[in-house]
């Protein structure tokens, strides 16, 4: 069964979104409407690509997880055909939820109200007291599967789902984002991560787009981060040195970055961006990608690091984790974390699941203070006067590379530009049909 | 993990001298008196909150898994008056009831208690759960040697914890 999208009209679809998203700034109420939320979830979340989950939360035939899109509930599971499916979490007959558990291995998921029963696939297997209807079972089954997305697709291991209509190539909407996952992967001289060692789960009383905003923001970090520096270890740049060589991007389709590689090249340490470790802390590692990419490309990767990108609409790759958030209303947000572990690179992985915990999640020394701004913001926004929330810093220092719209002020309101460009764009094209 | 079933003490029977250290532990942490609180730390420390009840910190995600070294470090953050998150401090108040032993053996004891914590800042917030102590006893006394937050709702999204659960 495919999804519909609610093509009713909304009362945000009147909004001109053209005069509220402008150049250098862009209207409070897009953070606080809960019309223009509504909209939001039918033009950007249920009608393009999102992150949904990652391969190595399946790898087995059977294996499911539950998550959320737009509200949505919803099983990602796969077949035994090993194909991953991202289906409705709701029994085709009176509406209850199939699925009870957050992951698991099933082959079939047995409704809990009247007992029908579904193959992992999304097929309508039994009927309980078949005899009751007009249709035959085999007429049923064949109108009564479970709804699923009407494209899913995977990159890097990372999956993407759109639940209606069609959002175009998975790849062209990944567009530069793409060289961040590739970045990610080539991390791991096994050519691939795993996100096993599960999630930590924030709630946020904040809208998605602040939440979005501060992952790819050089601003903050000297005043929202101050007490880890000052009472706990510096950054692991200069925030404060203007010959910091640490670009902003805009990446174009909402993607965005913050860029380290330059600085880092510049520096010409390895593990910068992992506390400086020395090589002979994971002799394996090195050992694995000296063997796959030689001595010479094996230092500048370990020099270069893994991303720091944000991938519209929910997806961030926060350099050694990777991070989605999920939308529930206007107000909240949840913020989900896991520490990446590198296949091949096993003696990294209790290390950096210490340090996920050491500066993510709701207890992190970083991101705890993160979601402070993020809750004060909102209610901030609540305030009727300025009507305007500025995002004109650094256009004079902005200049076209081949990955994108780049600043070398890390301070530049680049990123920010960027995901709202994307989000004019969406938001505007159903709002004229 | 400590088998929760394994019920070793009643509660009557706990001695007192191990509920007053957890009751004046969780008084320290209440009042965000974050040196004394520190300070009650065996050098071997670890303070941590699964997100899951049964789950392995080696190979499993935590909300909070800190080695002595870390407990310092979050405390350090605190003092420097810049911790946004607590700034405002949370004002709290916290229960402990259900006390039992489950294990004495080798100067240390494995002690157990339910917990409900009223946290308010902005907003009040309920936190409840299960509080599994170490303790070791040392020639000064008692010390801390692990604390573990079993939360009910450590499976789903918790709101930011800052303060010292
Ligand atoms: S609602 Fe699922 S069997 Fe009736
Ligand atoms: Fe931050």
């Amino acid at each position: 069964m495919t999804i519909r999208l609610e093509q009713d009209r909304l009362a945000a679809d009147a909004v001109d979104y053209e005069e509220l998203i402008q150049r250098d700034r862009v209207h409070g109420s897009l953070y606080t409407d809960a019309d223009i939320f509504q909209k939001e979830m039918r033009d950007i979340y249920e009608s393009q690509w999102v992150f949904v989950a990652h391969e190595s939360e399946i790898p087995e035939a059977g294996d499911y997880v539950r998550r959320r899109i737009g509200g949505q509930p919803l099983i990602v599971a796969r077949g035994k055909d090993l194909k991953v499916r991202v289906m409705l979490n709701r029994c085709t007959h009176r509406g209850n939820m199939l699925c009870q558990s957050d992951a698991g291995n099933a082959t079939l998921f047995r409704c809990s109200f009247h007992g029908w029963t579904f193959s992992n696939d999304g097929r309508l297997q039994g009927v309980s007291f078949r005899g009751g209807y007009e249709q035959s079972l085999g007429e049923l089954r064949s109108e009564l599967g479970l709804a699923e997305a009407a494209q899913v697709g995977t990159y890097g291991g990372f999956i993407f789902a759109n639940l209606t209509g069609d959002a175009g190539d998975l790849e062209d909407y990944l567009g530069n984002a793409k060289d961040a996952i590739d970045r990610l992967v080539r991390m791991s001289p096994a050519g691939g991560i795993d996100l096993s060692a599960g999630w930590m789960k924030h709630d946020n009383n904040a809208n998605w787009k602040v939440v979005n905003e501060v992952q790819v923001d050089g601003y903050h970090p000297l005043f929202v981060h101050e007490s880890l520096y000052k009472a706990i270890k510096p950054a692991k740049v200069d925030y404060s040195s203007d010959e910091l060589r640490v670009a902003v991007r805009d990446l174009g389709g909402g993607h965005s970055e913050v860029d380290y590689t330059a600085e880092y090249q510049a520096q010409d340490r390895e593990f910068i961006w992992f506390s400086g470790i020395p090589r002979s802390r994971v002799p394996n590692y090195i050992e694995a990608m000296e063997a796959l990419h030689g001595p010479e490309k094996t230092h500048d990767i370990l020099v270069e690091g893994p991303p720091h990108t944000f991938i519209w609409p929910n997806l961030f790759l926060a350099e050694m984790q990777v991070m989605y958030i999920e939308p529930l209303s206007v107000e909240q947000t949840i913020q989900y974390t896991a520490p990446i572990k590198l296949l091949g690179a096993e003696e990294m992985s209790a290390r950096i699941i210490r340090q996920t915990e050491g500066a993510m999640g709701p207890a992190g020394f970083l991101i705890a203070d993160d979601a402070e701004m993020g809750e004060r913001n909102q209610v901030g926004l609540h305030a009727q006067e300025p009507e305007w929330v500025l995002f004109a810093r650094g256009f004079d220092t902005e200049k076209i590379e081949p990955r994108g719209i780049t600043s070398y002020d890390r301070t530049s309101e680049t990123s920010q530009r960027g995901m709202w460009q994307h989000y004019r764009t969406l938001m505007t094209e159903t709002s004229n049909d | 993990m400590t088998d929760i079933q394994a019920i070793a003490t009643p509660t009557g029977s706990v001695p007192a001298e191990l509920v007053d250290f957890v009751v004046h532990e969780a008084r320290l942490a209440d009042e965000n008196r974050y040196a004394e609180w520190e300070s009650l730390w065996a050098d071997d420390g670890i303070y941590w909150i699964p997100t899951g009840d049964h789950k392995d910190p080696q190979t499993q995600v935590s909300f909070v898994f800190d080695n002595r070294h870390r407990i310092g470090s979050r405390i350090a953050q605190l003092l420097s008056g810049r911790r946004h998150s607590q700034t405002p401090p949370s004002k709290m108040r916290r229960q402990l009831t259900n006390f039992e032993v489950l294990s004495d053996e080798g100067g240390e004891v494995e002690l157990a208690a339910n917990f409900s914590l009223f946290e308010h800042r902005y907003t009040t917030t309920v936190w409840a759960g299960r509080y599994l102590y170490r303790l070791r006893h040392t020639a000064d006394g008692l010390s801390l040697v692990k604390k573990t937050v079993l939360l009910i709702n450590n499976e789903s999204a918790i709101k930011t914890i800052a303060f010292i659960l």
